[in-house]
């Protein structure tokens, strides 16, 4: 290496060392040390001593009904709010991308302004207008429910009542969808129009298939977050998991672990599980997305 | 398992009972410094149990709150308290801080896991002392550095506090249980009063007189549940989706303290390992479950969160509740049920009288950095603020001189009626809960969260059999703590 190479080499990690020292700090060193946590017996008040416990932890976590429960009210969660996180701000980026629609900018604005919100401020709203005696149901009797749905305190109703939560949020994936729709070739409509093609078969041979990267963000990014879903069954229910266990979220399983039950071996332990689920589900999704995902740029 | 600071749940009945059995005093005591205008007048305070020692001037941090404290009413007395130790020990500072009862535990084991625990820690009950088991500073060596006085407090009631750890707290509060009741629901239906005599008999419509007990609070709560037509729970027409006043609201924050109320148990059976619901427990349950279910004379989650029943706090402060259990510290919210409430004996169950028991203490942190200044801080709240936090949290003080003044003050409480039968409180602590029901049980915090999926789902879901949901509760705690 020429010293002007050594010298810009120098450079460049220079630069870049604030990131490394985080990412060392904050993710590597404590992912490790979480790890070396699952093979312990580590708690908050440490009455045991501290020592070597082998596969435990692993074992518990097998048995544990807790687990299996919590990860079923996630992936019960999951199935209902993928398909809206993934179709609903899709569409709507379509009607905000339509030359029909009048009033863009404004919708746009209404759109994106709950995604600025302060997100426990909009989770309490959201409790009072959900309530029992709430707007929502105080609208429905308005239109002839006699007997609307109990949306917090039913186990069947409370997820649609999480998914319309989440729906209210979804300003961001709005804005990104459009993004990706404004950056697709006025040509390819153009040579589809002259082939004839109508609105719907423009839209299932261009727009989707150049969309399919944006779908594809989407999607890993609703998987991920459903699997990291805390915040709002914690404000929600004082993380209490009501009704009857049906907000016990892997997540927030995982937190009353570490900061209720103060095992924080056992905690580390399932936080391994999520990393080991997140990982298999993303590789899953990125070995289909070469099927179905096209990337104009790619050779 | 360590045994916690009541290794012996005899030892709250043991506390409830000489208290109780130690009259007042004659005597009357000083208002100690640093109280309000609340405090009694013409009484006089102990001198403070402490000799004077002096310590690192420490910016100290109370943490609140494991137990009552949080409602906002409360807090411009408890920072004025917090400052005042501020203005008795220049350059030592007590600051205190407010979490929800509800993310009290998370947020301070959040704290402590993250080497940030606070100094001082209270009021804090049995469960929460118990939550924390290990945490706490043993405060035996600093009694004797500064000659802390305790022995204006009984033995036993000292005592109580000790744990594996030492003594780990200095009595404070006991809040026992009573029925409260309002009164005018009564005469409008033309029902007599309940007893305010323990072992007393009750009269019904018909003349005849039955034993105080739950089967009767069973039929009462019907003739006093009514819908928005004015028909009560036994008319054929009773239309239970538009209750407008319930007739009967048990203790629902915990499982385990509704089912004292029914009988003293704990769910450790005698080998400290083996789940055993007490059978009164069973049936406590049952009945909650029937009376929201079946009778409609109790709520359901959904109303009892409503804001139309909730109360902001309890639904018997929503004025349309006939008749609740509770402990001593629901006066903080109490007055918004109205000026014509009143106490009376709890029900017996099977001929037993059951009156659960809450206690309060404040307690040290172990880690904390400034172990003397803390203490300090502590005698100055239990001493000099005792009698303004007490009248706060409607603590019966634990030192039976002060409880006579303590409730002449508290009957002076706005928005309560001019007269309340505050002897039945006194009168509860004979039938305080032996074991107590918070009392130490393997894996304190994750037991508390299956009751609490398990009361949730009770609350929420018809249609359950009963018998199958409490077996299914028994294994899976037997499971969690079998899980080592």
């Amino acid at each position: 290496m020429t010293p002007l190479a050594r010298r810009e080499a120098r450079q460049g990690y220079l630069f870049i060392s604030p990131w490394i020292i985080g990412f060392l700090a904050f993710t590597l060193l404590p992912m490790i040390a979480t790890f070396a946590f699952t093979f312990l017996n580590v708690t908050l008040a440490q009455e045991q001593p501290l020592r070597f416990v082998g596969l435990d932890n692993y074992a518990r976590l097998a048995g544990d009904p807790q687990v299996w429960q919590s990860l079923g009210v996630t992936f019960r969660f999951a199935a209902l709010w993928l398909p809206f996180v993934v179709v609903v701000p899709f569409l709507l980026a379509l009607a905000l991308n339509s030359k029909y629609t009048k009033g863009k900018s404004l919708f746009r604005t209404l759109l994106f302004m709950p995604y600025v919100v302060p997100f426990v401020a909009g989770i309490l709203a959201w409790q009072q207008m959900l309530g029992d005696t709430g707007w929502i149901n105080d609208f429905l009797r308005f239109l002839g429910w006699q007997r609307p749905p109990s949306w917090l305190f039913d186990i069947t109703w409370i997820y649609p009542a999480l998914v319309v939560m989440g729906i209210w949020g979804i300003g961001a994936g709005v804005i990104i969808n459009l993004a990706g729709l404004r950056g697709i070739p006025t040509e390819l409509y153009d040579a589809a129009k002259i082939d004839g093609a109508t609105a719907l078969q423009q839209l299932r041979h261009v727009t989707i298939p150049m969309m399919s990267p944006v779908i594809f963000f989407t999607i890993i990014l609703g998987v991920v977050e459903v699997l990291q879903y805390f915040l709002v069954p914690l404000v929600l229910k004082n993380g209490t998991g009501e009704p009857g266990g049906s907000t016990l979220f892997y997540n927030l399983y995982l937190y009353k672990t570490f900061f209720n039950f103060q095992q924080m071996s056992y905690g580390s332990t399932l936080a391994w599980l999520l990393f080991a689920i997140a990982l298999v589900v993303t590789v899953v999704l990125f070995r289909l997305s070469r099927r179905w995902v096209y990337y104009a740029g790619e050779r | 398992m360590k045994t916690g600071p009541f290794r012996a749940g005899s030892i709250v009945a043991a506390l409830a009972l000489i208290i109780s059995a130690c009259g007042p005093s004659g005597t009357p005591t000083a208002v100690p410094s640093g109280s309000t205008a609340a405090s009694p007048a013409g009484t006089t305070s102990a001198a403070p149990s402490q000799a004077d020692v002096s310590f690192a001037p420490a910016s100290l941090r109370w943490y609140c709150c494991l137990g009552t404290g949080e409602d906002p009413a409360q807090i411009p007395t408890e920072e004025k308290v917090a400052a005042g130790f501020g203005q008795k020990h220049s350059g030592s500072s007590l600051k205190i801080e407010i979490v929800t009862y509800d993310s009290a535990r998370d947020t301070l084991s959040t704290q402590i896991a993250s080497g940030n625990g606070p100094d001082l820690v209270g009021p804090v009950g049995v469960g929460g002392l118990a939550a924390f088991d290990g945490q706490w500073l043993d405060l035996g060596p600093h009694i004797q550095k500064t000659g802390y006085d305790t022995s204006q407090y009984d033995p036993a009631a000292v005592e109580f506090y000790k744990s594996d750890d030492g003594q780990i707290g200095l009595p404070f509060a006991v809040y026992p249980s009573m029925l409260w009741y309002k009164a005018d629901m009564f005469e409008e239906v033309g029902l007599e009063l309940p007893p305010h005599q323990y072992g007393a008999k009750y009269k019904m419509p018909d003349g005849t007189e039955v034993d105080w007990s739950y089967d009767t609070i069973k039929q009462l709560a019907k003739l006093l549940t009514v819908d928005k037509n004015g028909k009560d729970a036994t008319d054929p027409a009773f239309d239970p989706e538009n209750i407008v006043q319930y007739g009967f609201e048990p203790q629902r924050d915990d499982l385990r303290g509704l089912g004292a109320y029914w009988g003293a148990g704990n769910l450790a059976g005698p080998d400290g390992k083996t789940v055993t619901i007490p059978d009164a427990w069973k049936d406590a349950w049952k009945f909650w479950y029937d009376g929201m279910w079946k009778d409609h004379t109790i709520m359901t989650a959904a109303v009892a969160e409503s804001e139309e029943f909730s109360g902001g706090g309890y639904p018997f402060f929503s004025g349309r509740v006939a008749m609740s259990l509770n402990f001593l510290w629901t006066t903080y919210g109490v007055a918004d049920a109205g000026k014509d409430w009143d106490l009376a004996a709890i029900p017996s169950h099977n001929g037993t009288i059951t009156s659960p028991l809450n206690a309060d203490t404040f307690a040290i942190h172990k880690d904390t950095k400034n172990p003397d200044a803390a203490f300090a801080a502590l005698s100055y709240i239990l001493d000099d603020s005792a009698d303004e936090l007490l009248q706060l949290y409607g603590g019966m003080p634990a030192r039976p001189d002060r409880q006579d003044a303590f409730f002449e003050t508290l009957g002076k409480s706005e928005g309560f009626p001019e007269k309340v039968d505050w002897q039945v409180a006194k009168d509860s602590l004979q039938y305080a809960d032996n074991p107590n029901f918070e009392a130490a049980m393997p894996k304190y915090n994750e037991t508390l969260t299956i009751l609490e999926k398990y009361e949730s789902k009770f609350a929420t879901t018809p249609g359950l059999d009963m018998d199958k949901e409490i077996e299914a509760l028994r294994a899976e705690i037997q499971q969690a703590w079998d899980a080592g």
